[in-house]
């Protein structure tokens, strides 16, 4: 069965690697592993378990000479088990990953916990 | 406008109060249930780690609320989900006054919906201050329906409950409404599908063979947070829907426009007479009436919450009003605005012309009040719950987790609190407890957010009468 690495990074918190088989999702994995990820309905609706990607196969946004930003694209890194309805476009765009339908391509870095989630919307009045 | 509106004569509705036989659960009338209970000295309370990095599942909470106990204001036991991520939210007991003439039927299990994980439990509250979790049915018993995201609960009279959901197996729309039998198990879909679009909560009045819904949005719009682009595109609902709750069908519709953004709870006047009834819309911040006249149902903004200018905010901050109740006795309407920091009573004897009493300004963005006992408020009042004898408003602080980081980021670090007010009825008046605080911010594994309150004999919105 051939997995990947994902490396699952806390901000501001641990970091831990875990290796995901082709047909599990990241969440799947990380709980057979004993580690644990926030999430919500498992189905890709609520975004509860969202993650950004940090880096795909050693490449980082940083690495991007293109320009158009998409160094770190969810398609090369993720296949998705089924539509990721909690993201928008934009979100998906920027790197954001729906983790409990997610399983991995390629060895990538990708941000975790709480405080990703709250990254998705803000005070539209503030 | 008559208040005493009756379509159906009580031999229609199979409930003959010439002859009334209480042998079941709940109060035979509203003024029974005001006269007859005892004060609450227990509450359930839903409580959430969900969307946290405590590694803990949701639990429900039993406070005490005796002020002759030793443990008053704490929380004496925890009654642990058996997975993580449910977001409970509202919840609902298997049978109430409206089954009060059931001989055998009592009002003794608790049905506890995840909003987010569309798992519905089942606690067994024989013993109250030791409820235990006695049944589950999973999230896929629940997806072959088509449905998901439970949310509010009723018993329907005879033993059966009924669940609002609103989103499809995907967490888009159509919702619609999950019915279980009296072994808590999936009955079926309630209604034919497809005679709404959005859900949120419900209230019927079986002697008027009516029900009315509300709306909130798809799940995939409203569980990932608040984003005024989903308005501009109209995912968020305005309408209201009347059914025919003998048939489980949609008979009218009603646009409350602009104004009527979000409707969220909404409220029957609890005399089984009654056709009156309240539904806040919690965007655009007021309060509709709602009423059947000449035979169809109509709707008029009677309370109108106006935004305020904050310093530290670009735009005007709207009131938010996310929950309503109204009084045992169908005097008042009790409401909380979460942004604000507001709880508010409306005389609404009147239900047309409901007169402003008195409001409490604690909590939220704008409250006089940031703390009590020394525990600075992290946000407004959200949930509220009644006594039945209308004397004591209780509320607690957390609306949803996602749109909780929003707006109040606050409360995920200290958890929420459930406060209470003195309220002098014949006054009209409501005074804060300082001397009442219970602290979620304290719970062992973290703090924990605290959504809907509810009394273990029936409580202000839990109970219908036929």
């Amino acid at each position: 069965m051939p997995s990947h690495d994902v490396t699952l990074e806390w901000i501001n918190g641990p970091t831990r690697t875990v290796a995901v088989d082709a047909d599990e999702t990241v969440l799947q994995a990380t709980e057979r592993a004993g580690g644990t990820l926030p999430y919500g309905c498992r189905t890709g609706a609520c975004g509860t378990c969202v993650g950004r990607l940090l880096e795909v196969d050693g490449v980082t946004k940083a690495d991007d000479r293109t320009g158009d930003g998409r160094a770190v694209d969810v398609d090369d890194a993720f296949t998705y088990r089924r539509a990721p309805r909690a993201l928008k476009p934009r979100h998906q765009d920027d790197g954001y990953v729906l983790l409990c339908i997610a399983s991995p391509r390629a060895d990538c870095r990708v941000a975790v916990g709480s405080q990703v989630q709250s990254e998705l919307v803000d005070n539209p009045w503030k | 406008m008559s208040d005493a509106n009756t379509n159906r004569s009580e031999s229609e509705s199979g409930h003959d109060h010439a002859d009334h036989h209480h042998a079941g659960p709940g109060y035979a009338t509203p003024q029974a249930a005001i006269e007859e209970s005892e004060r609450e000295t227990l509450a359930y309370v839903m409580g959430l780690y969900v969307g946290t990095d405590i590694d803990e599942p949701d639990f429900v909470a039993v406070v005490d609320l005796d002020p002759d106990s030793e443990t008053y204001c704490e929380i004496v036991d925890r009654v642990e989900m058996p997975a993580r991520g449910d977001e409970l939210h509202h919840f609902g007991w298997n049978a109430c006054s409206s089954s009060c003439h059931v001989e055998g039927l009592e009002r003794r299990h608790l049905i506890v919906p995840g909003q987010r994980s569309s798992r519905i439990h089942v606690i067994d509250t024989k013993d109250r201050r030791d409820p235990e979790l006695v049944e589950v049915i999973e999230p896929e018993e629940v997806f072959e329906y088509d449905l998901s995201a439970p949310h509010t609960v009723h018993c329907v009279p005879d033993g059966k409950i009924l669940l609002s959901m609103l989103g499809d197996a995907d967490g888009e729309l159509p919702g619609g409404f999950l019915e279980l039998n009296d072994d808590f198990e999936i009955e079926g879909r309630w209604e034919p599908p497809g005679e709404i679009e959005m859900n949120y909560d419900y209230w019927y009045q079986p002697r008027q063979n009516v029900m009315v819904s509300s709306e909130w949005a798809a799940p995939a719009t409203y569980q990932p947070g608040f984003d005024l682009e989903d308005v501009e595109d109209g995912k968020y609902g305005q309408q209201l829907h009347v059914w025919d709750w003998e048939e489980g069908t949609v008979e009218q519709t009603i646009d409350l426009g602009e104004e009527g953004l979000i409707p969220l709870e909404v409220r029957f006047l609890h005399t089984p007479e009654s056709t009156h009834g309240f539904v806040g819309a919690a965007l655009s911040s007021n309060v509709f009436h709602f009423w059947e006249e000449d035979g169809e149902y109509r709707a008029e903004k009677v309370i109108d919450f106006e935004a305020r200018e904050h310093p530290d905010w670009d735009m005007p901050v709207p009131a938010l009003p996310t929950d309503i109740l109204i009084s045992m006795d169908d005097r008042y309407l009790f409401g909380s605005n979460w942004l604000h920091g507001e709880v508010w009573m409306y005389d609404v004897s009147d239900p047309a012309n409901p007169q402003r009493a008195d409001s409490l300004s604690v909590g939220g963005h704008f409250g006089e009040v940031q703390e009590v006992q020394g525990r600075e408020l992290a946000a407004g009042p959200q949930m509220v719950q009644l006594s039945l004898d209308g004397e004591r408003l209780y509320w607690t602080t957390s609306l949803f987790s996602t749109w909780d980081d929003q707006f109040y980021p606050e409360e995920a670090e200290r958890g929420s609190v459930m406060l209470k007010a003195d309220v002098d009825p014949r006054k009209g008046t409501l005074e804060l407890d300082e001397d009442f605080l219970v602290d979620f911010g304290e719970c062992p594994a973290g703090p924990a957010r605290a959504h809907e309150i509810r009394w273990p004999d029936g409580d202000c919105t839990s109970d219908v009468w036929q």
